[in-house]
Protein backbone atom coordinates (compact mmCIF):
# COMPACT_ATOMS: atom_id res chain seq x y z
CA UNK A 1 0.00 0.00 0.00
CA UNK A 2 2.63 2.56 1.03
CA UNK A 3 5.85 3.40 -0.68
CA UNK A 4 9.31 3.01 0.83
CA UNK A 5 10.20 6.17 2.61
CA UNK A 6 13.92 7.07 2.30
CA UNK A 7 15.92 7.12 5.50
CA UNK A 8 15.97 10.59 6.99
CA UNK A 9 15.42 11.66 10.50
CA UNK A 10 14.18 14.77 12.23
CA UNK A 11 15.59 15.28 15.69
CA UNK A 12 14.38 17.49 18.44
CA UNK A 13 15.88 18.31 21.83
CA UNK A 14 13.18 18.12 24.40
CA UNK A 15 13.88 18.13 28.13
CA UNK A 16 17.46 17.18 27.40
CA UNK A 17 16.44 14.05 25.53
CA UNK A 18 17.12 13.80 21.80
CA UNK A 19 14.00 12.55 20.09
CA UNK A 20 14.22 11.07 16.63
CA UNK A 21 11.53 10.30 14.08
CA UNK A 22 13.10 8.48 11.21
CA UNK A 23 11.55 7.77 7.82
CA UNK A 24 11.33 4.16 8.89
CA UNK A 25 9.22 5.03 11.93
CA UNK A 26 6.99 7.15 9.73
CA UNK A 27 6.70 4.33 7.19
CA UNK A 28 5.69 1.97 9.99
CA UNK A 29 3.01 4.39 11.10
CA UNK A 30 1.76 4.73 7.51
CA UNK A 31 1.61 0.94 7.19
CA UNK A 32 -0.50 0.82 10.34
CA UNK A 33 -3.04 3.28 9.00
CA UNK A 34 -6.41 1.56 8.72
CA UNK A 35 -7.70 0.97 5.20
CA UNK A 36 -11.21 1.71 6.30
CA UNK A 37 -12.98 4.33 8.36
CA UNK A 38 -16.61 4.27 9.38
CA UNK A 39 -18.65 7.36 8.62
CA UNK A 40 -20.78 8.59 11.50
CA UNK A 41 -24.00 8.87 9.53
CA UNK A 42 -25.61 6.38 7.21
CA UNK A 43 -24.63 7.56 3.74
CA UNK A 44 -26.74 5.12 1.73
CA UNK A 45 -30.19 6.82 1.98
CA UNK A 46 -28.77 10.00 0.43
CA UNK A 47 -27.04 8.03 -2.33
CA UNK A 48 -30.18 6.00 -3.00
CA UNK A 49 -32.25 9.18 -3.29
CA UNK A 50 -29.73 10.80 -5.61
CA UNK A 51 -29.34 7.82 -7.93
CA UNK A 52 -33.13 7.39 -8.00
CA UNK A 53 -33.46 10.98 -9.15
CA UNK A 54 -30.68 10.57 -11.72
CA UNK A 55 -32.38 7.47 -13.11
CA UNK A 56 -35.68 9.33 -13.43
CA UNK A 57 -33.92 12.29 -15.06
CA UNK A 58 -32.22 10.06 -17.59
CA UNK A 59 -35.56 8.36 -18.40
CA UNK A 60 -37.20 11.76 -18.87
CA UNK A 61 -34.18 12.79 -20.95
CA UNK A 62 -34.63 9.76 -23.19
CA UNK A 63 -38.34 10.48 -23.55
CA UNK A 64 -37.48 14.07 -24.37
CA UNK A 65 -34.97 12.96 -26.95
CA UNK A 66 -37.62 10.94 -28.74
CA UNK A 67 -40.19 13.69 -28.33
CA UNK A 68 -37.98 16.54 -29.56
CA UNK A 69 -38.01 15.74 -33.32
CA UNK A 70 -41.79 15.35 -33.23
CA UNK A 71 -42.16 18.59 -31.31
CA UNK A 72 -39.94 20.40 -33.81
CA UNK A 73 -41.93 19.05 -36.75
CA UNK A 74 -45.22 20.03 -35.10
CA UNK A 75 -43.89 23.51 -34.26
CA UNK A 76 -42.74 24.07 -37.84
CA UNK A 77 -46.11 22.88 -39.14
CA UNK A 78 -47.83 25.21 -36.69
CA UNK A 79 -45.70 28.19 -37.76
CA UNK A 80 -46.43 27.46 -41.43
CA UNK A 81 -50.15 27.25 -40.69
CA UNK A 82 -50.03 30.41 -38.61
CA UNK A 83 -48.22 32.32 -41.39
CA UNK A 84 -50.67 31.04 -43.92
CA UNK A 85 -53.56 31.98 -41.70
CA UNK A 86 -52.15 35.45 -40.96
CA UNK A 87 -51.08 36.50 -44.44
CA UNK A 88 -53.67 34.83 -46.65
CA UNK A 89 -56.66 37.24 -47.09
CA UNK A 90 -58.84 34.50 -48.60
CA UNK A 91 -59.06 32.43 -45.49
CA UNK A 92 -59.22 35.18 -42.88
CA UNK A 93 -62.98 34.95 -42.46
CA UNK A 94 -62.95 31.20 -42.27
CA UNK A 95 -59.61 30.62 -40.57
CA UNK A 96 -60.66 28.02 -38.04
CA UNK A 97 -62.36 25.84 -40.62
CA UNK A 98 -59.31 26.06 -42.86
CA UNK A 99 -57.12 24.94 -39.96
CA UNK A 100 -59.45 22.09 -39.17
CA UNK A 101 -59.29 20.95 -42.77
CA UNK A 102 -55.53 21.35 -42.87
CA UNK A 103 -54.99 19.41 -39.63
CA UNK A 104 -55.04 16.02 -41.29
CA UNK A 105 -52.23 16.99 -43.67
CA UNK A 106 -50.00 18.85 -41.20
CA UNK A 107 -49.52 16.08 -38.62
CA UNK A 108 -50.11 18.35 -35.64
CA UNK A 109 -52.13 17.01 -32.73
CA UNK A 110 -55.66 17.97 -31.91
CA UNK A 111 -54.57 19.47 -28.58
CA UNK A 112 -52.11 21.76 -30.33
CA UNK A 113 -54.77 22.78 -32.85
CA UNK A 114 -57.32 23.53 -30.10
CA UNK A 115 -54.80 25.68 -28.27
CA UNK A 116 -53.94 27.47 -31.44
CA UNK A 117 -57.62 28.07 -32.23
CA UNK A 118 -58.17 29.43 -28.72
CA UNK A 119 -55.22 31.80 -29.00
CA UNK A 120 -56.28 32.89 -32.45
CA UNK A 121 -59.81 33.53 -31.22
CA UNK A 122 -58.55 35.55 -28.24
CA UNK A 123 -56.38 37.65 -30.54
CA UNK A 124 -59.23 38.31 -32.95
CA UNK A 125 -61.57 39.21 -30.10
CA UNK A 126 -58.95 41.48 -28.55
CA UNK A 127 -58.32 43.18 -31.89
CA UNK A 128 -62.05 43.64 -32.40
CA UNK A 129 -62.55 45.11 -28.94
CA UNK A 130 -59.47 47.30 -29.30
CA UNK A 131 -60.82 48.70 -32.55
CA UNK A 132 -63.97 49.70 -30.64
CA UNK A 133 -61.94 51.38 -27.90
CA UNK A 134 -61.88 48.51 -25.38
CA UNK A 135 -65.58 48.66 -24.47
CA UNK A 136 -67.18 46.68 -21.65
CA UNK A 137 -70.24 44.46 -22.09
CA UNK A 138 -71.81 45.67 -18.83
CA UNK A 139 -73.89 48.26 -20.65
CA UNK A 140 -75.48 45.72 -23.01
CA UNK A 141 -79.05 44.53 -22.49
CA UNK A 142 -79.19 41.58 -20.11
CA UNK A 143 -80.48 39.23 -22.84
CA UNK A 144 -77.44 40.02 -25.00
CA UNK A 145 -75.09 39.56 -22.07
CA UNK A 146 -76.68 36.17 -21.43
CA UNK A 147 -76.31 35.20 -25.09
CA UNK A 148 -72.63 36.09 -25.01
CA UNK A 149 -72.21 34.13 -21.80
CA UNK A 150 -73.95 31.11 -23.32
CA UNK A 151 -71.61 31.20 -26.29
CA UNK A 152 -68.58 31.45 -23.99
CA UNK A 153 -69.88 28.52 -21.91
CA UNK A 154 -70.50 26.48 -25.06
CA UNK A 155 -66.94 27.23 -26.21
CA UNK A 156 -65.55 26.06 -22.86
CA UNK A 157 -67.65 22.87 -22.94
CA UNK A 158 -66.54 22.01 -26.48
CA UNK A 159 -62.90 22.58 -25.52
CA UNK A 160 -63.35 20.29 -22.52
CA UNK A 161 -64.95 17.63 -24.70
CA UNK A 162 -62.12 17.90 -27.22
CA UNK A 163 -59.58 17.10 -24.50
CA UNK A 164 -61.16 13.69 -23.95
CA UNK A 165 -62.28 13.00 -27.51
CA UNK A 166 -59.28 12.71 -29.83
CA UNK A 167 -59.61 13.30 -33.57
CA UNK A 168 -63.18 14.53 -33.44
CA UNK A 169 -63.39 16.80 -36.48
CA UNK A 170 -67.05 17.62 -35.86
CA UNK A 171 -66.25 18.99 -32.42
CA UNK A 172 -63.37 21.01 -33.85
CA UNK A 173 -65.70 22.47 -36.45
CA UNK A 174 -68.26 23.21 -33.73
CA UNK A 175 -65.61 25.03 -31.69
CA UNK A 176 -64.65 27.06 -34.72
CA UNK A 177 -68.31 27.82 -35.46
CA UNK A 178 -68.94 28.93 -31.85
CA UNK A 179 -65.91 31.21 -31.88
CA UNK A 180 -66.95 32.81 -35.15
CA UNK A 181 -70.50 33.28 -33.86
CA UNK A 182 -69.20 35.01 -30.76
CA UNK A 183 -67.11 37.37 -32.86
CA UNK A 184 -69.98 38.10 -35.22
CA UNK A 185 -72.33 38.75 -32.31
CA UNK A 186 -69.87 41.17 -30.73
CA UNK A 187 -69.53 42.98 -34.05
CA UNK A 188 -73.31 43.19 -34.54
CA UNK A 189 -73.88 44.34 -30.98
CA UNK A 190 -71.43 47.16 -31.40
CA UNK A 191 -73.02 48.27 -34.63
CA UNK A 192 -76.56 48.03 -33.24
CA UNK A 193 -76.15 49.47 -29.83
CA UNK A 194 -72.92 51.51 -30.06
CA UNK A 195 -72.76 51.21 -26.31
CA UNK A 196 -70.41 48.45 -25.43
CA UNK B 1 -43.58 -12.71 -17.30
CA UNK B 2 -43.55 -9.99 -14.60
CA UNK B 3 -40.54 -7.72 -14.14
CA UNK B 4 -39.33 -9.46 -10.95
CA UNK B 5 -39.31 -12.87 -12.62
CA UNK B 6 -37.56 -11.37 -15.62
CA UNK B 7 -34.90 -9.81 -13.36
CA UNK B 8 -34.41 -13.08 -11.48
CA UNK B 9 -33.98 -14.89 -14.77
CA UNK B 10 -31.39 -12.31 -15.86
CA UNK B 11 -29.43 -12.86 -12.66
CA UNK B 12 -29.53 -16.63 -13.13
CA UNK B 13 -28.36 -16.18 -16.72
CA UNK B 14 -25.47 -13.98 -15.62
CA UNK B 15 -24.48 -16.47 -12.91
CA UNK B 16 -24.55 -19.27 -15.45
CA UNK B 17 -22.44 -17.24 -17.87
CA UNK B 18 -19.96 -16.41 -15.14
CA UNK B 19 -19.49 -20.01 -14.12
CA UNK B 20 -19.34 -21.21 -17.71
CA UNK B 21 -17.02 -18.61 -19.16
CA UNK B 22 -15.21 -17.47 -16.02
CA UNK B 23 -16.02 -13.86 -16.86
CA UNK B 24 -14.32 -12.52 -13.80
CA UNK B 25 -12.45 -9.25 -13.86
CA UNK B 26 -8.89 -9.48 -12.64
CA UNK B 27 -8.66 -9.69 -8.89
CA UNK B 28 -12.39 -9.63 -8.27
CA UNK B 29 -14.61 -12.21 -6.70
CA UNK B 30 -17.45 -13.82 -8.67
CA UNK B 31 -19.90 -11.95 -6.47
CA UNK B 32 -18.29 -8.62 -7.18
CA UNK B 33 -18.23 -9.22 -10.92
CA UNK B 34 -21.90 -10.12 -10.76
CA UNK B 35 -22.72 -6.97 -8.78
CA UNK B 36 -20.85 -4.88 -11.34
CA UNK B 37 -22.75 -6.44 -14.25
CA UNK B 38 -26.08 -6.07 -12.50
CA UNK B 39 -25.32 -2.50 -11.42
CA UNK B 40 -24.50 -1.69 -15.04
CA UNK B 41 -27.96 -2.97 -15.91
CA UNK B 42 -29.48 -0.60 -13.35
CA UNK B 43 -29.84 -2.84 -10.30
CA UNK B 44 -29.72 -0.71 -7.17
CA UNK B 45 -29.54 -3.85 -5.04
CA UNK B 46 -26.30 -4.89 -6.72
CA UNK B 47 -25.00 -1.35 -6.47
CA UNK B 48 -25.74 -1.39 -2.74
CA UNK B 49 -23.53 -4.48 -2.42
CA UNK B 50 -20.68 -2.57 -4.05
CA UNK B 51 -21.35 0.37 -1.74
CA UNK B 52 -21.37 -1.92 1.27
CA UNK B 53 -18.03 -3.40 0.24
CA UNK B 54 -16.20 -0.19 -0.59
CA UNK B 55 -17.74 2.78 1.19
CA UNK B 56 -15.54 2.57 4.28
CA UNK B 57 -12.38 2.56 2.17
CA UNK B 58 -13.64 5.42 0.03
CA UNK B 59 -14.62 7.33 3.17
CA UNK B 60 -11.11 6.85 4.55
CA UNK B 61 -9.64 8.24 1.34
CA UNK B 62 -12.04 11.19 1.41
CA UNK B 63 -11.34 11.87 5.07
CA UNK B 64 -7.58 11.82 4.63
CA UNK B 65 -7.65 14.06 1.59
CA UNK B 66 -10.20 16.53 2.95
CA UNK B 67 -9.32 16.41 6.66
CA UNK B 68 -12.92 17.14 7.55
CA UNK B 69 -15.55 14.66 8.66
CA UNK B 70 -18.63 16.39 7.24
CA UNK B 71 -17.01 17.12 3.87
CA UNK B 72 -15.69 13.57 3.73
CA UNK B 73 -19.19 12.16 4.28
CA UNK B 74 -20.70 14.42 1.63
CA UNK B 75 -17.97 13.70 -0.90
CA UNK B 76 -18.13 9.97 -0.20
CA UNK B 77 -21.82 10.11 -1.14
CA UNK B 78 -20.93 12.09 -4.25
CA UNK B 79 -18.37 9.44 -5.21
CA UNK B 80 -21.03 6.73 -5.21
CA UNK B 81 -23.49 8.88 -7.15
CA UNK B 82 -20.77 9.49 -9.76
CA UNK B 83 -19.95 5.77 -9.69
CA UNK B 84 -23.60 4.97 -10.48
CA UNK B 85 -23.46 7.31 -13.46
CA UNK B 86 -20.09 6.08 -14.72
CA UNK B 87 -20.16 2.40 -13.92
CA UNK B 88 -20.79 1.57 -17.57
CA UNK B 89 -17.38 3.10 -18.35
CA UNK B 90 -15.69 0.36 -16.34
CA UNK B 91 -14.40 -2.09 -18.93
CA UNK B 92 -12.65 -4.48 -16.58
CA UNK B 93 -9.18 -3.58 -17.86
CA UNK B 94 -8.01 -2.92 -14.30
CA UNK B 95 -9.21 -4.01 -10.90
CA UNK B 96 -12.56 -2.50 -10.01
CA UNK B 97 -11.15 -1.16 -6.75
CA UNK B 98 -8.30 0.61 -8.59
CA UNK B 99 -10.76 2.17 -11.01
CA UNK B 100 -13.09 3.15 -8.16
CA UNK B 101 -10.23 4.83 -6.24
CA UNK B 102 -9.30 6.86 -9.29
CA UNK B 103 -12.94 7.95 -9.65
CA UNK B 104 -13.01 8.82 -5.94
CA UNK B 105 -9.73 10.75 -6.11
CA UNK B 106 -11.03 12.80 -9.03
CA UNK B 107 -14.27 13.56 -7.22
CA UNK B 108 -12.37 14.70 -4.11
CA UNK B 109 -10.04 16.90 -6.13
CA UNK B 110 -13.02 18.34 -8.02
CA UNK B 111 -14.66 19.11 -4.70
CA UNK B 112 -11.55 20.86 -3.45
CA UNK B 113 -11.31 22.95 -6.62
CA UNK B 114 -14.98 23.91 -6.37
CA UNK B 115 -14.70 24.94 -2.75
CA UNK B 116 -11.51 26.91 -2.98
CA UNK B 117 -12.37 30.36 -1.75
CA UNK B 118 -11.82 33.40 -3.92
CA UNK B 119 -8.76 34.52 -1.93
CA UNK B 120 -7.09 31.17 -2.59
CA UNK B 121 -8.00 31.38 -6.27
CA UNK B 122 -6.74 34.93 -6.75
CA UNK B 123 -3.55 34.69 -4.74
CA UNK B 124 -2.89 30.93 -5.03
CA UNK B 125 -2.96 30.66 -1.26
CA UNK B 126 -3.07 27.08 -0.08
CA UNK B 127 -1.59 27.17 3.38
CA UNK B 128 -4.67 26.69 5.47
CA UNK B 129 -5.02 24.18 8.21
CA UNK B 130 -1.26 23.94 8.70
CA UNK B 131 -0.27 24.51 12.27
CA UNK B 132 3.12 23.03 12.66
CA UNK B 133 4.37 25.60 15.11
CA UNK B 134 1.56 24.74 17.49
CA UNK B 135 0.61 21.22 16.48
CA UNK B 136 -2.02 20.78 19.20
CA UNK B 137 -4.08 23.68 17.92
CA UNK B 138 -5.17 22.13 14.65
CA UNK B 139 -5.53 18.58 15.82
CA UNK B 140 -8.94 17.03 15.56
CA UNK B 141 -10.57 15.57 18.66
CA UNK B 142 -11.80 12.49 16.87
CA UNK B 143 -10.64 9.68 19.10
CA UNK B 144 -11.45 7.10 16.44
CA UNK B 145 -8.59 8.37 14.29
CA UNK B 146 -5.09 7.03 14.56
CA UNK B 147 -2.44 9.39 15.81
CA UNK B 148 -0.89 9.71 12.35
CA UNK B 149 -4.26 10.48 10.75
CA UNK B 150 -4.72 13.30 13.22
CA UNK B 151 -1.32 14.72 12.27
CA UNK B 152 -1.94 14.27 8.54
CA UNK B 153 -5.14 16.30 8.97
CA UNK B 154 -3.05 19.23 10.20
CA UNK B 155 -0.80 19.37 7.14
CA UNK B 156 -1.18 22.17 4.59
CA UNK B 157 -3.56 21.13 1.81
CA UNK B 158 -1.09 20.43 -0.99
CA UNK B 159 1.40 18.65 1.24
CA UNK B 160 -1.44 16.59 2.70
CA UNK B 161 -2.81 15.62 -0.70
CA UNK B 162 0.60 14.61 -2.02
CA UNK B 163 1.42 12.65 1.12
CA UNK B 164 -1.90 10.78 1.12
CA UNK B 165 -1.77 10.02 -2.59
CA UNK B 166 1.89 8.95 -2.57
CA UNK B 167 2.52 7.34 0.80
CA UNK B 168 -0.94 6.01 1.60
CA UNK B 169 -2.61 5.36 -1.75
CA UNK B 170 0.52 4.40 -3.65
CA UNK B 171 0.25 6.75 -6.64
CA UNK B 172 3.45 7.74 -8.47
CA UNK B 173 4.66 11.35 -8.41
CA UNK B 174 3.99 11.60 -12.16
CA UNK B 175 0.36 10.60 -11.61
CA UNK B 176 -0.01 12.94 -8.65
CA UNK B 177 1.51 15.82 -10.62
CA UNK B 178 -1.01 15.26 -13.40
CA UNK B 179 -3.92 15.02 -10.96
CA UNK B 180 -2.94 18.11 -8.97
CA UNK B 181 -1.80 20.03 -12.06
CA UNK B 182 1.70 20.63 -10.72
CA UNK B 183 5.25 19.76 -11.78
CA UNK B 184 6.61 16.37 -10.81
CA UNK B 185 9.36 18.16 -8.86
CA UNK B 186 6.72 20.07 -6.90
CA UNK B 187 4.99 16.85 -6.00
CA UNK B 188 8.27 15.44 -4.70
CA UNK B 189 9.13 18.56 -2.74
CA UNK B 190 5.60 18.70 -1.25
CA UNK B 191 6.04 15.10 -0.18
CA UNK B 192 9.34 15.83 1.57
CA UNK B 193 7.79 18.87 3.16
CA UNK B 194 4.87 16.78 4.40
CA UNK B 195 7.24 14.22 5.89
CA UNK B 196 9.27 16.88 7.70
CA UNK B 197 6.17 18.58 9.03
CA UNK B 198 4.74 15.26 10.19
CA UNK B 199 7.94 14.32 11.98
CA UNK B 200 8.13 17.69 13.71
CA UNK B 201 4.50 17.44 14.66
CA UNK B 202 4.91 13.90 15.99
CA UNK B 203 7.89 14.91 18.10
CA UNK B 204 6.11 17.97 19.42
CA UNK B 205 3.23 15.74 20.47
CA UNK B 206 5.43 13.29 22.34
CA UNK B 207 5.66 10.51 19.79
CA UNK B 208 8.29 7.97 20.78
CA UNK B 209 9.73 6.16 17.81
CA UNK B 210 10.83 2.56 17.69
CA UNK B 211 14.47 3.62 17.39
CA UNK B 212 14.15 5.84 20.41
CA UNK B 213 12.69 3.03 22.46
CA UNK B 214 15.53 0.76 21.30
CA UNK B 215 18.11 3.45 22.13
CA UNK B 216 16.64 3.82 25.60
CA UNK B 217 16.95 0.13 26.22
Amino acid sequence: MSKDIPQEAVTSKSAGLAKVVSDKSLAVLVEKLPNEMIPERDLWPGIERAIGQKSQESQVGQQRNTFVPGAWAASIALVVLLSWFTFSPDIKDNSGAALVNAQGDSGITQGQLVNFMQQSFKQQKQTLLASYGQPTTDKLPVAMQQELKQLADARASIKKALLTDENNVDLLNLLDFTQQQELKLLQQLYRQYQVI
Amino acid sequence: MDSQTKQDKQVIDIKARLSANKVVHSGESDDESLWIIEAKQGSQTAFYQLYEKYHRRIYALCWRMLADKDSAEDVCQEVFVVLWQKINNFRGESKFSTWLYSVATNVVLGHLRKHKNWLQRVFSIEEQGANVAEPHVGLTDDSMLTMLDQHIACLPERARLVFVLFAVEGYRHEEIAAMLKMAVGSSKSQYHRAKSLLKESLIANGFVSIEEEINHE
